[in-house]
């Protein structure tokens, strides 16, 4: 009985209890993995209906065009699922390495995700490519959320106004756009206007040291009931001048947006989607192979120290807060002179919460956290597309699947993070 | 610098402040020309002459362009038609609004106290009872047993969305239309399902299967947004729709719907889509190049109604539901699309409406407004 009771003990973590759980924690990855297979095969293969599955990989008026894929759900999914139990069985057998481990865990998603489509899609056409597109619209202002969010807390002020600083921006971006007559215009308006969210966050986060939590929370709120304010007294009178811009226009990129399938999706949209590529980039390489980025991180980590060696730690941290702001806005324009035109009250509806999700689904880092948001933008176009293909789930499960799926992944997969070392925590010279 | 930070901080608040309050403080003042009588009215419904109609809006507020809108709308009608109406309202920026405006508009003596959306029915019925000698109309609400002091005002709206239906399928060059919702409520469904009989019968009828996306009324499960903030959502559903095949949407999702014609606009002439709740031509008229029709429910109509009986002194109470049959819901004009709507089509239209009303057709929807 005394073994069993080893573990409680805290600093009894001898070295055979901390192998046994490793060993534990990859048995658990193997069983998951094998049981979306099992569901790949019972779930999804034998009780697929008849009736091929079309998957339509080119849009209306592509120039080039490709005929659907066809799929026979039940064969598909019951080898997706004998693939997925192979690859179990490796994980439980073999010692993988960190990128295998990480090979096997997406493609084994991918299985999943490939069955359960063909599954609820059979019989009937669904736009493959259709798909991707919406994951990818619906992402760009979460990518761009959640690069402020990198932005500040990789200098270690804690950002929960993104919400706030997309709804402001998303308000600016198009009245200016509406009164201009210019896009890009209201593109810089955007953009300020979240800035200018960031400087007050910035001024009590860091001059005055209040708890950078409640500044966010109260920061959103003010966002919300000053743009919903605006809108019924200013906007809604003065419709026609003030809250009725134009949307930027599609872009095709010449001969890359001709490639099937990846082209729609990729280097077929507005100018918001190339910008999120390009700030993606210069943050990614910014943060990570440059001074400023060196300088940041060490602000972040350990303050006092970088003081020490003659960083500016205040200087940087302002900086940083209000170009998080500064991406934030664009994000938000995005929501109305990138998409819909017109601001409607909370256009932003949630997306910069699931943004600060994101940022720590990617652990900080830039890359990881578009790939949070990929996730959850896909998460959503799926939800979107098995409710128009009519499945027997009910809607009100579907409109979870994207909340849910990032908790699982954040709790579940990503496991124990790290944040910056002085992430939230003023930095008051002593 | 510190002291001038400081400074700006306050002066910030302060305009924080009075910003919110200015909002939330529900004395909001009525639009009128007239000072309420207050000495000159008598207490209560058998009032005649001068009249102080008043409003408590949800929380969409008065400039909703939704049935806030609507219902104010009818109370500015009243005064069009009877110049003795004097309209006012309240607006309530949270639930826990709707008690204390009805309360507070009962003190300053209105001929008629009307409150917008289902979520007011209980504060409505509680008010209602502790000052029987009160008029008031509940908008979307209705009671059973009815409260003679309360003209509740439901609206078959599937009756409508029946002739929305036959007429997007009638109009469908591909064989599929597509709706959806923004919540999952009874009073969004109802469009939804009505629009589905609706292209059922013109199957039926013309033996066409024309599809509809988006909706199944078996088993009441669909295509929901999840809010109706949410316009980009809006988009998104309907290009996948489109992507999917449809050329004819119906968005039941308020200002969602904008999002909807965002995205049905992208695609040039080839798809089109009807509005809801108002005409589309009035209510959002940058789009209503794309509006076929819009299936209308008339709140407008009917509050006017309510409020001019007041006026008049031959205000009944009891459940009011808008149907065909009495004009209070309907098909909005055609506008841009009327040289398009075949003629045939126009007179199937206006035969199913007769049939409705009388009882050829039964629409079967569950969420319509009974007794």
């Amino acid at each position: 009985m005394t073994t069993t009771l080893a573990p409680s003990l805290p600093p009894a973590a001898s070295p055979r209890t901390r192998r046994r759980r490793r060993v534990d924690k990859k048995t658990l990855g193997g069983l998951v993995i094998g049981v979306l297979g099992l569901v790949d095969i019972v779930g999804f293969g034998l009780e697929a209906r008849s009736g091929d599955a079309r998957l339509g990989l080119t849009l209306a008026g592509a120039s080039v065009h490709l005929s659907p894929l066809k799929l026979p759900p039940g064969p598909t999914a019951i080898v997706a699922g004998v693939i997925t139990l192979v690859l179990a069985a490796l994980w439980l057998r073999a010692e993988l390495g960190k990128l295998a481990r990480r090979a096997v865990i997406v493609g084994s998603g991918m299985l999943f995700m490939l069955s359960f489509l063909c599954w609820a899609s059979s019989g009937k056409t669904m736009s493959l490519v259709g798909l991707l597109q919406s994951s990818v619209d619906r992402s760009i202002p979460i990518v761009l959320g959640a690069l402020a969010g990198c932005l500040c807390e990789r200098a270690g002020v804690v950002n929960i106004a993104i919400e706030g600083q997309l709804l402001f921006g998303a308000f600016a971006g198009a009245m200016v756009a509406s009164a201009s007559h210019s896009l890009y215009l209201g593109l810089v308006a955007a953009a300020l206007a979240g800035a200018l969210l960031g400087l007050i966050l910035a001024l009590f986060a860091i001059r005055y040291a209040v708890n950078q939590i409640v500044v966010g929370v109260v920061l959103n709120v003010l966002a919300t009931g000053l743009t919903g304010y605006l809108y019924d007294r200013v906007l809604v009178k003065y419709q026609n001048t003030l809250n009725s811009p134009a949307v930027f226009s599609r872009i095709s990129i010449p001969l890359l947006s001709k490639i099937p399938i990846v082209g729609p999706v990729l280097f077929d949209s507005s100018i918001f989607l190339y910008l999120t590529y390009v700030i993606l980039v210069a943050v990614q390489i910014g943060l990570f192979r440059t001074r400023w980025g060196l300088r940041v991180r060490a602000v972040g980590e350990h303050p006092v120290a970088a003081e020490t060696v003659g960083i500016r730690v205040l200087g940087i941290r302002y900086a940083n807060v209000m170009l998080g702001g500064l991406v934030a806005g664009i994000g938000g324009a995005y929501l109305t002179i990138g998409s819909v035109g017109p601001f409607g009250k909370n256009v932003s509806s949630g997306k910069g919460f699931i943004a600060l999700a994101a940022v720590i689904f990617g652990r900080w880092t830039p890359i990881g956290a578009m790939f949070g948001a990929l996730l959850f933008g896909f998460a959503d176009a799926v939800q979107n597309i098995l409710s128009v293909l009519g499945t027997s789930i009910p809607s009100d499960f579907l409109l979870m699947i994207p909340y849910v799926a990032t908790i699982v992944v954040v709790a579940g997969m990503v496991g124990r993070v790290r944040p910056p070392k002085a992430d939230g925590q003023p930095y008051v010279k002593s | 610098m510190t002291r001038w930070t400081k400074t700006a901080a306050v002066a910030l608040v302060t305009v924080l402040v009075v910003a919110a309050c200015s909002k939330s403080k529900t004395t909001t003042t009525s639009p009128t020309t007239k000072a309420p009588a207050g000495g000159t009215t008598t207490t209560g419904p058998k009032s005649t002459g001068t009249l102080t109609a008043c409003m408590v809006t949800d929380t969409g507020g008065i400039d909703d362009r939704s049935f806030n809108a609507s219902s104010y709308q009818g109370l500015t009608d009243a005064k069009a038609a009877d110049p003795n109406v004097t309209p006012k309202y309240l607006q309530s920026t949270a639930q826990s609004d709707y008690v204390p405006n009805i309360n507070s508009l009962i003190q300053q003596k209105c001929g008629i106290v009307v409150t917008v959306g289902f979520l007011m029915g209980d504060s409505t019925q509680a008010a209602a009872k502790a000052n029987p000698t009160q008029n008031f109309a509940i908008v979307d609400y209705s009671y059973s047993p009815s409260l003679p002091n309360v003209k509740a005002l439901v609206f078959n709206t599937a009756e409508a969305g029946f002739l929305g239906g036959y007429l997007a399928a009638g109009m469908s060059k591909t064989g599929s239309v597509a709706t959806f919702g923004g919540i999952k409520l009874p009073t969004v469904t109802i469009y939804m399902d009505g629009y589905a009989e609706g292209v059922a019968y013109y199957n039926t009828k013309h033996s066409t299967k024309v599809q509809v996306l988006g909706w199944d009324e078996k088993t009441q499960n669909g295509t929901f947004t999840g809010d109706f903030t949410d316009q980009g959502k809006g988009k998104n559903v309907t290009q996948t729709f489109i992507q999917q095949g449809a050329d004819i949407i119906f968005p039941v999702a308020g200002n969602v719907g904008l999002g909807a014609a965002a995205a049905v606009q992208q695609n040039g002439n080839s798809v089109h889509m009807l509005w809801v709740d108002t005409d589309g031509c009035v209510s959002a008229p940058q789009y209503c190049a794309l509006f076929v029709s819009s299936v209308e429910k008339g709140i407008a109509v009917s509050v006017k109604q309510a409020v001019l009986d007041a006026a008049n002194g031959t205000f009944t109470g009891g459940n009011y539901i808008g149907r065909l049959a009495n004009d209070g819901v309907g098909l909005a004009p055609f506008h841009n699309f009327d040289s398009q709507v075949p003629a045939a089509l126009k007179t199937e239209i206006e035969q199913a409406k007769t049939d409705i009303i009388a009882g050829n057709i039964k629409i079967t929807s569950p969420s319509q407004p009974t007794s």
